[in-house]
């Protein structure tokens, strides 16, 4: 496997993610006995009459079903690359922080080699977790059940009353599940379950292009200002990951309010309103779309004053900075986006199918003084902070589509992702294909990614 | 008694932390944690926990206390004392002198 080694960001030394010699496939070695999960209780469901991807029309169940959902959870999360957290977040070895891999909890941390790894957040013995914790900095990861005790390698190193056990009972066998990928695209570390993964930045594709609008300013990356962010909304996880990928369309009419309070005259600009600009969709889900303008401003005075923009035309060229580094929307498949000129990132964690958790960082270049930063910081509270005056008019769309989705004739009816329909095209300007700022392609291209997932089966279902 | 064995530099040990001296150093059954409290003193404990087998040199040294790494029993620095479950056994102290930056441990001597 391939692997991308950081710089250094913030910090003297740097955090790596990176491959390396970690088991592969961790998870399928554990010793099973007789244990033996009868296949019936995996049935999957063939959802090829679910996605119409060509002619721009959805099954509303993909958002309502529990069997679609958990298949979801094997298909979709098991083997997709997942967004874990920003390698500012770890600098010396014992910083973990937990987070979710679909609904799998997982503990991130440095090793004694400064190496990011990731390992399942349940205890060997009785499942309970081991690290209860956000965030912080430890030696062990002691399950406050009955005592267990794993290292920073995953190892368990510690089981009180060891001689109770038979002699067959080896602790090397009960180490930490680990997952089995982790690498790291400009300070965005991701890991997947998949043993066999394609790489992370193959995975990405084209689609880091448009990344690197918010991530490669300069030499020094980015790193996070203050915490995280959590809040629980009504809402399939896909409803906001679809937006973030496809939807500058909602733009104007749910936003009427804080484009308004924005505006310095009490009137947002024609020109604000009456956009252009392009729609980017990957053949692997992911999605971004963004207003093209030569002076395509929507962030705080203070930042915008300190951005080096000739250095930016530069380092990214005119198509960078004239599109998405000034402003627009994305998601990389399945459940991380991001927001450019906010430095706003986020996962949406699934839930259910009813229900998403959001965890949402706010990331600034390390080269910002901090004043600047504050702005930022400030700015994107606002705007997509938990009450950011935008967030909270997106959230509400997704929890209204939700809350009546289970109505049955109201589930049966189709939902339409037709605009812009065979817009798609190579510009010639913007990498990949792409189609108009105001389009469904890229919620077209996320659906079909995930049909695909959904009929094909994972690693782990083959190795049975 | 003898003026001690020299074991370490004081900036070996960062503060709130340990170093483990190894017990061909100390000539006692156990190998001796020295600890230094977030205040800059300097302590010496057994290192092994009296629990299972964490190194409290490992541990967390705080308010005149170090926490064991593992399951968080806590043992005055001073005395040895524990103060938690699930550990009930005292750790052993020893003495220790600071001179000119270095660290002077006098192994099985009572602080
Ligand atoms: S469940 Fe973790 S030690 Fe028993
Ligand atoms: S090993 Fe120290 S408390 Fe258990
Ligand atoms: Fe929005």
């Amino acid at each position: 496997m391939s692997s991308i080694i950081e710089p250094a960001t913030g910090s003297g030394a740097g955090p790596s993610a990176s491959g390396g010699e970690r088991p592969v496939g961790a998870a399928t070695a554990a010793p099973r006995g007789a244990l033996r999960r009868p296949v019936e209780m995996n049935r999957n469901i063939d959802v090829s009459g679910l996605v119409d991807a060509e002619g721009g029309l959805l099954d509303r169940s993909v958002f309502t079903d529990e069997q679609v959902y958990r298949q979801e959870l094997r298909r979709v999360f098991a083997p997709s690359w997942l967004f874990l957290a920003h390698t500012d977040q770890f600098h010396k070895p014992g910083d973990f922080f937990t987070t979710y891999m679909g609904e799998d909890p997982v503990i991130v941390t440095m090793d004694r080699n400064r190496r990011i790894r990731a390992y399942l957040n349940s205890c060997r013995h009785r499942g309970a977790r081991v690290c209860r914790a956000d965030s912080g900095a430890t030696r062990n990861f002691t399950c406050t059940y009955h005592g267990w005790s794993f290292d920073l390698e995953g190892k368990l190193v510690s089981v009180p009353n060891k001689g109770g056990y038979p002699e067959s009972f080896d602790t090397k066998d009960w180490g930490l599940v680990e997952v089995p990928h982790v690498e790291s695209y400009r300070g965005l570390i991701f890991g997947t379950w998949n043993p066999e993964p394609v790489a992370l930045r193959e995975y990405l594709g084209d689609m880091a292009w448009y990344m690197d609008a918010m991530l490669d300013h300069d030499d020094e990356g980015t790193v996070v200002v203050g915490g995280v962010h959590k809040w629980v909304l009504e809402g399939n996880w896909k409803l906001a990951a679809e937006q973030f990928a496809t939807d500058w369309y909602h733009v104007n009419m749910s936003h009427t309010s804080a484009l308004t309070v924005l505006a310095p005259s009490g009137k947002p600009k024609a020109e604000i309103v009456h956009r252009t600009g392009r729609q980017y969709t990957d053949p692997n889900g992911h999605g971004a779309g963004f207003p093209v303008h030569p002076r395509n401003r929507f962030d705080a005075q203070t930042v915008h004053k300190w951005m080096d923009y000739d250095a930016l035309r530069e380092r990214l060229g005119e198509a960078r900075v004239e599109g998405p580094l000034t402003n627009g929307h994305a998601t990389v498949f399945p459940n991380f986006s991001y927001l450019p000129v906010n430095g706003s990132i986020r996962i949406w964690h699934p839930k259910g199918p009813d229900r998403m958790e959001v965890w949402a960082w706010t990331i600034v270049d390390a080269s910002m003084p901090p004043e600047v930063r504050e702005a930022q910081r400030l700015y994107n509270l606002r705007t997509f902070g938990p009450s950011g005056i935008f967030e909270q008019d997106d959230g509400e769309n997704w929890s209204e589509c939700q809350a009546i989705a289970h109505g049955f004739i109201t589930n049966s009816v189709p939902l339409n992702y037709q605009m812009g329909l065979g817009s798609e095209r190579e510009d010639g300007r913007h990498p990949g294909t792409t189609s108009e700022l105001y389009s469904d392609a890229a919620g077209r291209g996320f659906y079909r990614h995930w049909r695909e997932l959904m009929n094909t089966p994972a690693w782990h279902e083959e190795n049975r | 008694m003898s003026s001690g064995i020299r074991v370490a530099s004081l900036d070996d040990i960062p503060e709130g932390e340990g170093i483990a001296i190894d017990k061909s150093v100390t000539g006692t059954a156990d190998d001796i944690a020295l600890l230094r409290d977030e205040d800059g003193s300097v302590w010496a404990l057994d290192d092994t926990c009296t629990h299972e087998d964490a190194s409290l040199a490992d541990g967390w040294v705080e308010g005149g206390y170090v926490e064991c790494p593992l399951h968080s029993s806590k043992f005055c620095l001073k005395s040895g004392e524990v103060q938690n479950l699930p550990a009930t056994k005292n750790a052993c102290p020893h003495r220790v002198e600071v001179r000119d930056g270095e660290v002077y441990l006098f192994p099985n001597e009572a602080p």
